[in-house]
């Protein structure tokens, strides 16, 4: 019986101990929640800005016999299949060699040789473009444009070579002179474009356009012109577009000429300017993938990109983008066939850039001469002729294309005509995606902003008379009223604005302001009137908290004043429209969709959040004040505005910090009621982007682990680190609250 | 405005035959009248169907108002809805059932009820135990084609390893019986297709307003009815049959048309999901903030904690479910339990399904459940502490027999509470598995009978859905304010008795401390 008591009293407190840790760990796994969730999508975005990785990947000597001067270019694809690296060579003796480098296997070579040229003719110059393609200048004079690579899966089929090698086209060389340097494009439609350049500074360019006539024969059409280089001093190196309608020519004193074809092969612009004041030589030139933007290495180790953009409706070539500078001239530069980051030697340094986020991603310091260098298209794997062996590296840089500067700086993009802060990541051109958060930021401001004109006043003027001036009976009705206020789901909410309440602000968009107008008027007018009704008894009890039964009609009465007004206001004013007047006065464009109608679906949503806090705080200030304040004489507006309100307004604070908070994250509302546009403009009649909406829109598309994926994880954060910042605050003044109104 | 428009979706609407001025006859249902803003014009808008005849397949149409020339309501208007191609608006011409044997004579309305009544008792005879042999045999199929898979990836590892593959009978069996079983569910098909090709050759003719005559199989009739002919009793009992169908049946019409039961069971199978994942965490954190904790910097921690996740806006949930739970758990649980789905990229816990959806709403609405439990432990008057531990009672004894049951009323609200504004929540679920059309059900007959992977349907994420993405905003916008209605009818409903339950509860208290 004794040992029985002792067992149960002792499992008695064995559980209750138990149950005390038990407890305690559900009391931390909230804080760790909080933490988790915060751990959580910050490490998915750490990724974002962790510097870029290289390692060697393979080597392979030089086959026996060959000399490293004698290899003109390198390059080097990767197949997307099975990860292996496939590297050709070319030399000057006209051969083009594969070599496996992860089995260090010569897969096998081809000839390059065109048929026209005899044996003993070498290769002299070679310029290279996007995609894998070379433009090589014989000895004789002959340019031909060749395109190496690895045949795709479906190429394969059938053929043994696992590589690609094909002869685009070929012109045969001028009498006499031979030239220094030599480009040759074949554009989708088959014409070819030729520009060659001679010593002395004279540059031809030949269009060969291939049409087949009515008939069915092939007519070849030639155009042949020397381009005007007046002004220009030796020029060192030259690029051109793969389509072949624009030049870049850059010379040795630091000037850039550019050079525009029409479809005739006519010069159709020319641009020439001083680059650099300080004359600096331009060493190297490459068309970066699009054919719009220009890379420029000069001597300095600069590294530079440039498009054309439009000034006064004239474009000019224009600097857009400068690269950290290198030590030595800049040699070579091998820009990504995707993407837009630059390989570039210089030195005897391999670096790696990226262009839109100007960031430096890697250098490569090799211990003996490097003689030319390769870049995969996908821009994944470098490749380099050092000493008598070829060396290629994988590089790591997922997400080269965001800094610091890209998410939250203005970026001059491509096609752009000043730097901008854009987001889009969808439509054409995601070789560089534009992801700057700024465009989302102002966007959830400013739909926050907006919402809180409309309910900071609202919420807070209903708990003010809700608390202290109506009738407990009233009061008992309204909290549970506002209470379901809020529990209807935001969809429904985003639904009822969207498309019921857009287009009758459409409608009515001008009666809303007139309403603005005669709503206090007549008010005002009611004010006045009340004033001579107020003498009798029975008009005089209603002001104890029954004062809106009498307040509604009035409103109503405003309301439709406006209505009334409003057709002829429009008429008189506007020339009965007033959209189309806002359009030519202020060229503001009215969208069904804007701030006005997020005003209302957010505010709807937030009110009840303030209200009921900052009814909760009014409420708990202690009944001995107020009736103390009374006791002293102070009318019932002296005592809320010096007594109750300086004692709640901490609450009050915070109310409007949560209900700040709640507007910042919503999502459902601002996603259907806001047409999701990213655009910068505080105007009430266009919408925006928030960074909420951003997420719901973007995040199904974005594939895991990518770059788009990060961001949208770091506008996550955003929206945490925002929420969290006005919660923290919020309970942190209503803890200093609670211990205050505790020690009354 | 919800309740209006969404209350009168199906009541039958009497069909106007409009004559116009242009000598074109259409029929309708009258929408509204609106006047143009831009011509000052009064105009009408009808709903006149038939969306194949219409060039721009819309089946809603503006009309101006002076160019009536005769309104009439004929009562032999037929309505039919149809599952393609929305509704059809015409009158009876005849009826032709080459497959079926009945009688060629009579009123055509007599014999189109006959014949389409034998049509549904031929489709129920013959089509419908083909269908359901057929699922059946899918889901034989899908197990075997797993199971293959399973094979198969063994033996790649295994040859990976010896470098060579053993020649396996398990596996030539199962091809076979997939074989077999492929060859058998074929053979169905076809047969299905038969039956339903010499079925549909039972076909009415219907005349549209404007003379066409449409050839309709009658089993493309899902429901027909004249609206025009219908009494009071008729039409409440099609109003009745209506709800019946948005609350049983699957949705049509890319979701415009037909039920929401798939929503409906999704919402509360998530809810129910939910709760299961929140309330044991609330209540521990409810009852450690509101008994076992001492002022101090821990618990204001746990009290920020608290209302930081009720203040976290619910797409970085969403979010966050979709990092940790659907990538994180999802990817880990399919790596382990079923390494060759995922090898063979499908995932199978590794993408959006009910469970982390619903785990990721119990996170959200854990702080819900917390302040409704330290709310409620706090009404307690100290005196049944300061009694219970006068007799001896440990703190977990106390909290176990006299708080807790003491509490729970207040607690039970706070959990409606939560599932109310569970119920609600969309941003985090789009996410996190939610789509606009699920195949299955996340609960359904075929072992293991629960299946917390599935993608499964929502009712505010149908609005969304329809409200926003339905290229057809006219035909969509009924659906979108019925399911508004129920979306609304239950939260409100839910956190209404919450309030009731709350306010009679603290009324409670308050009689007793005195």
């Amino acid at each position: 019986m004794h040992t029985d008591a002792k067992t149960i009293l002792r499992r008695a407190k064995r559980r209750d101990a138990i149950a005390r840790w038990v407890i305690l760990l559900g009391g931390v796994t909230v804080i760790g929640s909080v933490v988790a969730i915060l751990a959580l999508i910050v490490g998915v975005t750490l990724p974002l800005f962790r510097q870029a990785q290289f390692r060697e990947a393979g080597r392979f000597g030089l086959p026996g016999g060959q000399r490293p001067n004698e290899v003109v270019a390198v390059g080097i694809d990767r197949s997307v299949a099975d990860g292996s690296l496939t590297a050709h060579l070319l030399t000057a003796d006209g051969e083009c060699t594969f070599i496996d480098l992860l089995s260090q296997r010569r897969l096998g070579s081809q000839s390059m040789r065109p048929e026209s040229a005899t044996r003993d003719k070498k290769v002299v110059s070679v310029e290279r473009s996007t995609g894998g393609r070379y433009s090589l200048l014989w000895s004789d004079g002959f340019l031909s444009a060749v395109e190496v690579g690895i045949g795709s899966a479906s190429e394969a089929q059938g053929q043994t070579a696992p590589y690609k090698f094909r002869e685009l086209a070929g012109v045969a060389g001028e009498e006499g002179a031979q030239p220094l340097k030599a480009i040759l494009c074949r554009s989708e439609d088959g014409a070819t474009t030729s520009v060659r350049l001679f010593s002395g500074g004279r540059l031809i360019a030949e269009r060969q356009v291939t049409t087949e006539n009515l008939l069915g024969e092939t007519e070849v059409k030639a155009q042949k012109l020397a381009l005007d280089t007046t002004g220009l001093t030796t020029i060192t190196a030259i690029a051109m577009d793969r389509e072949g309608t624009s030049l870049y020519a850059g010379t040795e004193s630091g000037q850039l000429a550019r050079w525009q074809f029409d479809g005739d092969g006519n010069v159709e612009v020319r641009d020439a300017l001083t680059a650099f004041s300080d004359r600096r030589a331009i060493t190297s030139l490459a068309m970066m993938f699009g054919g719009v933007s220009l890379a420029v290495g000069d001597a300095r180790g600069e590294l530079t990109t440039w498009f054309p953009v439009r000034y006064d409706g004239k474009a000019r070539l224009t600097r857009i983008h400068t690269l950290k500078a290198h030590e030595g001239p800049v040699e070579q530069i091998v820009p990504a066939s995707r993407g837009r980051t630059l390989l570039s030697r210089s030195g005897n340094a391999i670096h790696l850039d990226q262009a839109t986020s100007e960031r430096h991603l890697l250098s490569i310091q090799p211990d003996s001469l490097v003689r030319n260098v390769g870049f995969s298209p996908q821009g994944n794997v470098a490749v380099a002729l050092k000493g008598r062996e070829l060396v290629a590296w994988e590089i790591d840089a997922p997400h080269a294309e965001v800094s610091w500067r890209t998410l939250f700086g203005p970026i001059f993009y491509e096609g752009y005509e000043r730097p901008e802060y854009a987001w889009q990541t969808t439509g054409g051109d995601d070789f560089e995606p534009k992801l700057s958060l700024v465009p989302v930021i102002f966007g959830t401001l400013k739909g926050t902003v907006y919402s809180m004109l409309l309910a900071v006043p609202l919420a807070l003027l209903g708990a003010v008379y809700t608390s202290h001036f109506t009738t407990p009976g009233l009061k008992r009705a309204i909290k549970p009223v506002v209470e379901i206020m809020a529990a209807v789901p935001s969809v429904v909410l985003g639904f009822l604005v969207a498309l019921w309440l857009a287009p009758i602000l459409e409608h009515w968009i001008l009666a809303l302001f007139v309403g603005l107008a005669t709503i206090p008027a007549t008010f005002l007018g009611f004010l006045v009137a009340w004033q001579a009704v107020r003498r009798f008894q029975w008009a005089k009890s209603l002001e104890n908290g029954y004062e809106f039964l009498i307040l509604m009609p009035v409103l109503i009465l405003g309301v439709g004043f406006a209505a009334l007004l409003t057709p002829g206001i429009e008429k008189i004013l506007f020339d009965g429209n007033f959209r189309g007047w806002l359009y030519e006065a202020f060229t503001l464009r009215y969208d069904q969709r804007n701030c006005v109608v997020i005003a209302f679906g957010l505010g709807f949503a937030v009110i009840p959040i303030i209200f009921s806090i900052a009814e909760d705080a009014l409420s708990s200030v202690p009944y001995s004040l107020t009736a103390s304040s009374l006791a002293l004489g102070a009318s019932r507006w002296q005592t809320l505005w010096r007594v109750i309100l300086p004692s709640a307004s901490p609450g009050i604070f915070a109310a409007v910090m949560i209900g700040l908070g709640r507007a910042v994250g919503e999502t459902m509302i601002v996603l259907m009621a806001t047409g999701n546009t990213p655009i910068l403009d505080w105007g009430p009649f266009n919408g925006m982007r928030t960074l909420s909406a951003n997420i719901a829109v973007e995040i199904p598309e974005a594939p895991v682990g990518g770059t788009l994926y990060r961001v949208l994880f770091l506008c996550a954060v955003l929206l945490f680190a925002l929420t969290f910042l006005l919660n923290t605050v919020a309970e942190l003044v209503r803890q200093r609250l609670r211990k205050r109104f505790g020690r009354l | 405005m919800v309740l209006v428009n969404g209350l009168g979706v199906f009541w039958p609407a009497a069909i106007a035959q409009v004559e116009l001025a242009d000598g074109e006859t259409v029929l309708g249902a009258w929408v509204r009248e609106e006047t143009n803003p831009d011509t000052d014009e009064e105009t009408f808008q009808l709903k006149t169907g038939n969306r194949e005849f219409d060039p721009q397949r819309m089946d809603f149409h503006w009309y101006p108002k002076d160019s009536i020339r005769q309104v009439s309501y004929p009562s032999d208007v037929y309505v039919l809805e149809r599952p393609e191609n929305g509704d059809f608006f015409g009158f009876l011409d005849d009826v032709q059932t080459p497959s079926l044997e009945l009688p060629g004579e009579g009123e055509p309305s007599e014999r189109f009820q006959a014949a389409l009544a034998e049509v549904r008792r031929e489709q129920a005879n013959t089509i419908e135990p083909i269908a359901r042999q057929l699922s059946l045999l899918n889901g034989q199929l899908q197990k075997i084609g797993n199971k293959i898979l399973k094979l198969e990836y063994r033996n790649k590892r295994a040859g990976a390893e010896a470098d060579a593959s053993l020649p396996d009978d398990d596996l030539a069996q199962l091809r076979a019986e997939e074989g077999e079983i492929k060859a058998q569910s074929d053979q169905l098909v076809a047969e299905k297709l038969a039956q339903e090709t010499a079925l549909r050759s039972n076909v009415a003719l219907f005349r549209t307003a404007s003379g066409e005559v449409q050839e309709i199989p009658l089993t493309n009739i899902v429901r027909w009815y004249q609206p025009n002919a219908m009494g009071p009793a008729a039409k409440i009992k099609h109003y009745a049959a209506k709800i019946w169908e948005l609350l049983a049946d699957e949705p049509r019409e890319s979701n415009t048309e037909g039920g929401l039961f798939p929503a409906i069971f999704g919402t509360v199978m998530l809810v129910f999901l939910m709760s299961i994942a929140c309330f044991p965490l609330g209540v521990l954190a409810g009852v450690y903030l509101g008994e076992y904790a001492r002022e101090g910097v821990l618990v204001r921690m746990v009290r920020i904690a608290v209302n930081n996740l009720a203040g976290i806006p619910s797409i970085v949930y969403g979010i966050f479910g979709l990092g940790f739970f659907v990538y994180g758990l999802g990817g880990l649980v399919d790596q382990w339990f079923f390494p060759e789905r995922a090898a063979a990229g499908v995932p199978t816990y590794g993408t959006g399904g009910i469970l982390w959806a619903s785990m990721t709403l119990g996170l959200l609405t854990v702080p819900v459940a917390i302040v409704a439990t330290e709310e409620a432990l706090r009404t307690i008057p100290r005196g049944f502490r300061e009694g219970s531990y006068a007799l001896g009672a440990t703190k977990f004894q106390t909290l176990w027999r006299v708080l807790l049951p003491m509490a729970t009323p207040g607690m039970m609200t706070g959990f409606i509470l939560a599932m109310a504004r569970a119920a609600g929540e969309v941003a985090p679920l789009m996410i996190t598995g939610v789509v606009k059309l699920a195949p299955n059900l996340p609960l359904d007959g075929q072992f293991p009978f629960f299946h917390p992977d599935r993608k499964f349907m929502h009712l505010g994420f149908h609005i969304f859905d329809i409200a926003y993405q339905s290229p057809n905003v006219e035909a969509s916008k009924p659906m979108v304010y019925v399911t508004t209605l129920l979306l609304v009818l239950i939260v409100l409903v839910m956190s209404g008795a919450a309030i009731y339950l709350r306010n009679q509860m603290a009324k409670r208290f308050r009689s007793r401390t005195i």
